[in-house]
């Protein structure tokens, strides 16, 4: 098996629940969160027994809502992951919501060793946000990066949504423009997607809700695209851009087909095996059976799934061509790129294929090809 | 074990479809013991599982069964169930030649219907006697006073010849099997004369080879024999004769009156055809029994795969199917669309339903069956004429003399309020109006001479559709007749799709083809590109539509832990691909090539 460079953990509590979310998170756990957090270091302990893991290169904190941790749970998770070793210059995300920034939080994750934060603002407008369930103001959000900044963050992102019912271009604009104001070293925009397990779901599902259309989404996408270029930053993934050297590393492992593994409930890890195959596994869900499994072997896993060579190979270049700077991955399917070159949603150069603008719209129809 | 000739029945049970038919049987067989009622699979003669499904009899069955009537004699009654569709009724007539008498089930509720009229008029045709039932009495909306009386007025059966029955319930068994030995006459065949026997139907069995169903009309039919087909003129050794009950049962010998089977190491259907007769090669009977027709395919359309590396798998399924279908009949076919398939000849629409489900299912084929049409008769000005049944294959316009195509007499059962609906969708489609007949239980018939084709295009789910379901409809062939067609052809992304031309008068083919645009536009799915569909004439472009291209399909996440799901999601959807047929650039579904079908 590959050595492992990258760490997940994911931390499954909310105070709330958002309507649109389908990510393994709960509400009314919090109780449970002391207990987790043993569990998580235990698990993590064991695999650094079971795999070829470290020295960590990245390591992203997810949840949920991570910066739930006491600076105390999150001190004895790092001091845990610290053990398998960290590289010199390793990249340590945190996810945070901005109702849980303060300067103290803030203190206590930098002296943890947190040296990313990202913040999940996801709009600034009221109505958007009372939509999207958020329990934070816009003017929260604002302050949270102005605090982490404050406090000693020099690598922020924040996450925005755009294509919102009710929110029309202008305003869409309107609320990147002030992220941007706050000078964020990195921002993810993410299209509102309607997953059929949530409230969200079901409302657009019985008619209750209308979604935006595919032009208003396109080019709210492609505006705000345009405004990002304008001030320097690179759009490197569909949904991802960056000021020069700070794309997100622990992402671009994953994009580029690296191994990783992923601890906490519900977490997915991927090892890459010498043949050419991938194994892919991932944990039980529920915090409550995470805590027993764990309690009883150390590990919790619930499914796995392994990739053939050519099937992995397939999976590598579908994950691939995401990035903007287009993948060597596709070099294995000579008659699917050319297909989509003639098609118009692929250029091919120097060895790498990479989307072109129409490319980037059906980018699904572009990963599709690749697999068997 | 051998019933005297005096107390020997051959009984058919005939109806409209769904009006209980195959219940009754059951309950017969059942009162008889003849199946045990723990035994008792619903519909016990529907052997296919297709047939079990839709609830319809495809393959006639026969059974014996032993029934001690009220008069201390013990009769063999021999029960056969005849398919129950437009499409089989050439082995309708046949079982129904094959029968002295037949039960005549009519629904309390919905009365008689086209089809019921039809079967008598055939029941009549071969004098049997006719047992009158009313079925389904149990229901709410059951009227069997009125039905009764229809049948009286209609039919002139005598009012209280008319049996109350209930299928479900058992109710007036009995009293259907005291009439049958009571009105019935004994069959009237000489043991001592020369071996005639009529097949009613044919069945393959991969183990024995073609189980022929025949009944005895004349002498004896033996083990060791030497049966000559009098029509084919084959001669087969007999391995085995027997009876059902319902089972196959081996016995000596079947003789002048009896219903059973013979096994012949005969291999396919063809040479054991329904309505042929089969006699002793030894001891030849001097002439065939009398009606035998060489059934000839009404509808055809093209079958293809459609993964083409299916093809060797689809002609070995159609050489299996045809074994036990002598109806079916298949030849290759080259589509510049689809490829390499067959163009297949059916009896009718529910027949080529059946065949490609069967195909399907049974082989594991995925299957794209191309809009049925029928055979035109095409003259060319050189004097010659060629049969035409492939709207593709129709010959350049300026070597035309003329086109004629095949003509059905039609009959409609309709309740009166619907008649005008009726007469004006029967004008639409070319129909030349004949006659009406008012009947008691406000019953319409109205006939109609009208092109096949245009029952083929959706005739019948409009009549249904059109009087809340209570029209009926019965067809026969009647001959060609000239007419002013042209061929409709039709281009996808600028290439024509032979597999979606199709022949139209030439007064609405205009209007058509912008139909059919507008609904190919609807049926064939976004692709990466704008796909114009145009309709032609002769190469005139007379209508244009265009699907737009995908605008957008994107997933805006994905991260270490999503990709699972998404590989499932992209592979899920490249899975319901494969349903599509790929012409040139464009997918196209199976629904667009039945497009033409319903342009109404």
């Amino acid at each position: 098996m590959e050595r492992i460079h990258s760490l997940y953990l994911h931390v499954p509590f909310c105070t709330w629940v958002c309507k649109y979310c389908d990510f393994n998170a709960y509400a009314v756990l919090e109780g449970l969160i002391p207990a987790y957090v043993e569990a998580l270091a235990r698990e993590i302990e064991k695999a650094a027994d079971d795999f070829p893991l470290g020295p960590l290169d990245t390591v992203f904190i997810g949840g949920g809502t991570p910066s739930l941790l006491t600076t105390a749970q999150l001190r004895r998770l790092m001091d845990r992951v610290r053990l398998i070793g960290l590289t010199p210059s390793a990249e340590i995300t945190l996810e945070a919501n901005p109702s849980n920034v303060t300067s103290e939080q803030v203190a206590g994750w930098l002296e943890a060793g947190v040296n990313r934060i990202s913040i999940g603002v996801q709009s600034l407008q009221p109505d958007a946000l009372r939509f999207l369930e958020r329990l934070h103001s816009g003017t929260d959000a604002i302050a949270a990066i102005r605090t982490a900044r404050a406090g000693g963050f020099s690598n922020i992102n924040a996450d925005l949504l755009y294509g919102l019912p009710g929110v029309d271009l202008a305003r869409w604009l309107e609320s990147l423009e002030a992220v941007l104001a706050e000078g964020v070293h990195h921002l993810s925009a993410y299209e509102l997607t309607v997953e059929s397990g949530t409230r969200l779901g079901q409302e657009v599902r019985t008619g209750l809700l209308h979604m935006p259309g595919d032009d208003e989404q396109l080019a709210e996408y492609w505006a705000a695209a345009e405004r990002l270029q304008i001030s320097g930053y690179e759009h490197y993934e569909i949904s991802n851009w960056a000021t020069p050297g700070f794309a997100c590393r622990h992402n671009l492992a994953a994009w580029h087909y690296q191994p990783y593994l992923g601890c906490g409930a519900g977490a997915h890890s991927m090892f890459r095996i010498p043949n050419g195959s991938t194994e892919r596994r991932w944990n039980i869900r529920g915090p409550h059976a995470y805590i027993r499994r764990i309690g009883e072997s150390g590990q919790a896993v619930d499914g796995s799934e392994h990739l053939s060579p050519a099937r992995a190979r397939g999976e590598a270049a579908m994950i691939g061509v995401r990035l903007l700077e287009g993948t060597e991955a596709a070099s294995d399917f000579p008659t699917k790129s050319r297909q989509l070159v003639a098609a118009g949603l692929l250029i091919e150069a120097d060895g790498r294929v990479r989307l072109t603008q129409r490319g980037i719209e059906l980018a699904n129809q572009v990963g599709a090809m690749f697999l068997a | 074990m051998s019933t005297p000739t005096n107390l020997t029945r051959a009984i058919s049970v005939i109806a409209h479809i769904d009006h209980g038919k195959t219940t009754l049987s059951d309950r017969l067989l059942e009162y008889t013991g003849t199946v045990a009622p723990r035994d008792m699979v619903e519909q016990v003669l529907d052997q296919l599982e297709l047939e079990r499904e839709r609830g319809i009899t495809i393959k006639a069955q026969a059974v014996r069964m032993l029934y001690k009537a009220d008069d201390g004699q013990t009769y063999q009654i021999n029960l056969i169930d005849t398919p129950g569709h437009v499409d089989f009724s050439y082995e309708v007539s046949r079982a129904l030649a094959a029968c002295d008498g037949a039960i005549l089930v009519v629904d309390a509720s919905q009365g008689i219907e086209a089809q019921t009229l039809a079967n008598v008029h055939q029941a009549l045709e071969h004098h049997l006697k006719i047992v009158p039932v009313v079925n389904k009495i149990d229901l709410p909306q059951a009227n069997p006073e009125l039905v009764r009386e229809e049948i009286e007025k209609v039919i002139g059966l005598p009012a209280d010849s008319v049996i109350f029955a209930s299928a479900r319930q058992g109710i007036g068994t009995k009293e259907i099997l005291e009439a049958v030995v009571r009105e019935v006459p004994p069959p009237t065949g000489d043991p001592t004369a020369p071996l005639r026997a009529l097949i009613f139907d044919a069945k393959f069995d991969p183990y024995r080879g073609v189980v022929t169903y025949v009944r005895v009309l004349d002498g004896t039919l033996r083990k060791g024999l030497r049966a000559q087909m009098m029509q084919t003129g084959k001669a087969f050794e007999v391995d085995e004769v027997g009876i059902f009950r319902p089972e196959r049962t081996p016995v000596e010998d079947l003789s002048a009156g009896e219903v059973g089977y013979l096994i012949a190491n005969i291999r396919n259907v063809r040479d054991s055809r329904v309505g042929d007769t089969v006699t002793d090669a030894a001891r030849p009977a001097s002439a065939p029994l009398p009606g035998y027709r060489h059934v000839t395919p009404m509808v055809f359309a093209g079958l293809f795969p459609t993964d083409s590396d299916q093809y060797q798998q689809l002609k070995e399924a159609l050489e299996k199917l045809q074994l036990n279908d002598a109806a079916l009949v298949y030849e290759p076919e080259t589509s510049a669309a689809l490829g390499f398939g067959f163009r297949c000849g059916f009896l009718g629409l529910l027949h080529m339903e059946i065949v490609q489900e069967r195909l399907e299912r049974e082989f594991n084929l995925t299957l794209l069956g191309t809009a049925p049409t029928v055979e035109y008769r095409v003259k060319l000005r050189d004097g010659t004429e060629t049969p035409v049944d492939n709207p593709d294959h129709l010959p350049n316009p300026a070597d035309i003399e003329s086109i004629s195509e095949p003509m059905v007499l039609a009959t409609i059962v309709v309740p009166s309020i619907y008649v005008g609906n009726m007469m004006q969708l029967s004008q639409e489609r070319r129909g030349q109006y004949l006659n009406t007949v008012y009947e008691p239980g406000d019953r319409v018939v109205l006939t109609y001479r009208m092109p096949l084709a245009e029952i083929i295009h959706d005739y019948y789910d409009q009549l249904k559709s059109r009087s809340k379901g209570y029209a009926s409809l019965d067809y026969e062939l009647v001959g060609f007749e000239e007419a002013n067609l042209v061929k409709l052809d039709v281009l996808v992304a600028g290439s024509p799709i032979d597999a979606l031309s199709m022949i139209v008068e030439r007064s609405k083919a205009q209007q058509q083809g912008r139909r059919l645009a507008e609904k190919l536009k609807t049926l064939i799915p976004r692709q990466l590109f704008e796909v114009p569909i145009q309709a032609a004439i002769g190469g005139k472009i007379v209508a244009r539509e265009t699907v737009p291209a995908m605008r957008k399909d994107v997933t805006a996440k994905c991260y270490g832990g999503d990709v699972t799901r998404k590989r499932k999601l992209l592979e899920k959807q490249k899975e319901g691909k494969k349903r599509l047929k790929r012409v040139g650039n464009v997918e196209i579904p199976q629904e667009a090539f039945m497009a033409v079908l319903s342009l109404d």
